[in-house]
């Protein structure tokens, strides 16, 4: 698995497009009401998305997080970072941020390769 | 060298950028882009003792809240420029008293990439506000993303790229030569 981190804006889906040399159409998007990733596609984008609608949907974030986890072996996951703002002052907003960071660690200790997006431009995290 | 400097706020991008632009400076001139447009008379307070602050450097200080490629055919090509900040500059030329203009980063970046293209010795400073759980009205939302692609622009056609996180400096692109 290769996770794709980086804040809103800072290129990811464009590197990940340009570095394995896929297209729009490689690319599962996770939407907020998105339940169930489909993971037929190279590429998972806004994995932190889907989280969203776990937590609005109250399941329990990180069960679903280790049920999918085998499934993601030869993914490319795309996620934003939201970790590093103030505490929003909204339960659902706070708990999904919390989630996105506990579920975030999972993916890049499992993940082969974890690269973060900074203006355009990728380090190698891991 | 053309070096773009981001980070969050109060993490001493400015004091770093202004450091470096002094490094940079080969005689021809040590210009200050002020980017920011007083909205009281704090602001006001602030903007006169930063600047005096600078002119003890050795900046002149160049004010251009918008258009900034009127700095061209003006300024001399081989002078030290700081300008400070991208934050502001896109904050001016996206919100105007009587309008919003939601597409303005498409006419700033080409305005960016002539002034990078001009002048050699360049630092400019923008702010990193992308990775909060915040969730913003749509306009807020278009303002992130216009920086974002300002940023990425000049990121892109900079010799260096440095992050600052309190005082701590990463180099995500080239070399910091100081």
């Amino acid at each position: 698995m290769k996770l794709i981190i980086g804040g809103a804006y800072q290129g990811k889906l464009d590197y990940a497009l340009s570095r394995f040399e896929l297209h729009k159409s490689d690319v599962y998007s996770c939407k907020e009401t998105t339940m169930t990733i489909h993971t037929k596609k190279p590429i998972i984008y806004g994995f932190d998305q889907w989280i969203l609608a776990l937590v609005r949907a109250e399941f329990n974030v990180q069960t679903e997080v280790d049920k999918l986890l085998p499934k993601l072996a030869d993914k490319i996951i795309i996620s934003t970072d939201i970790s590093a703002g103030v505490v929003p002052l909204d339960s659902i907003i706070r708990a999904w941020r919390e989630e996105v960071g506990r579920a975030t660690v999972k993916l890049a200790q499992n993940a082969d390769e974890v690269v973060r997006l900074f203006v355009g431009i990728p380090t190698r995290l891991k | 060298m053309r070096i773009f400097i981001s980070g969050g706020c109060k993490n001493g991008k400015s004091t770093l950028a202004k450091q470096l632009a002094i490094s940079q400076n080969t005689g021809a001139g040590l210009y200050y882009v002020a980017t920011m447009i007083p909205t009281g008379e704090d602001d006001v307070r602030r903007i006169a003792r930063h600047r005096a602050d600078r002119e003890g450097d050795g900046f002149t200080t160049i004010e251009h809240p918008r258009n900034i490629s009127r700095l061209l055919s003006v300024y001399p090509a081989d002078g030290s420029f700081l300008v400070d900040s991208l934050t502001a500059l896109m904050q001016n030329e996206m919100f105007r008293a009587d309008f919003h203009d939601r597409d303005a980063y498409r006419r700033v970046i080409p305005q960016l990439t002539r002034v990078l293209d001009a002048f050699e010795n360049i630092v400019i400073v923008s702010d990193f506000i992308y990775a909060d759980a915040q969730r913003y009205d749509a306009l807020t939302e278009r303002y992130r993303e216009s920086l974002a692609h300002i940023d990425r622009a000049v990121a892109a056609q900079c010799d260096t790229v440095i992050e600052v996180a309190y005082s701590c400096i990463t180099v995500h692109k080239g070399e910091l030569i100081t």
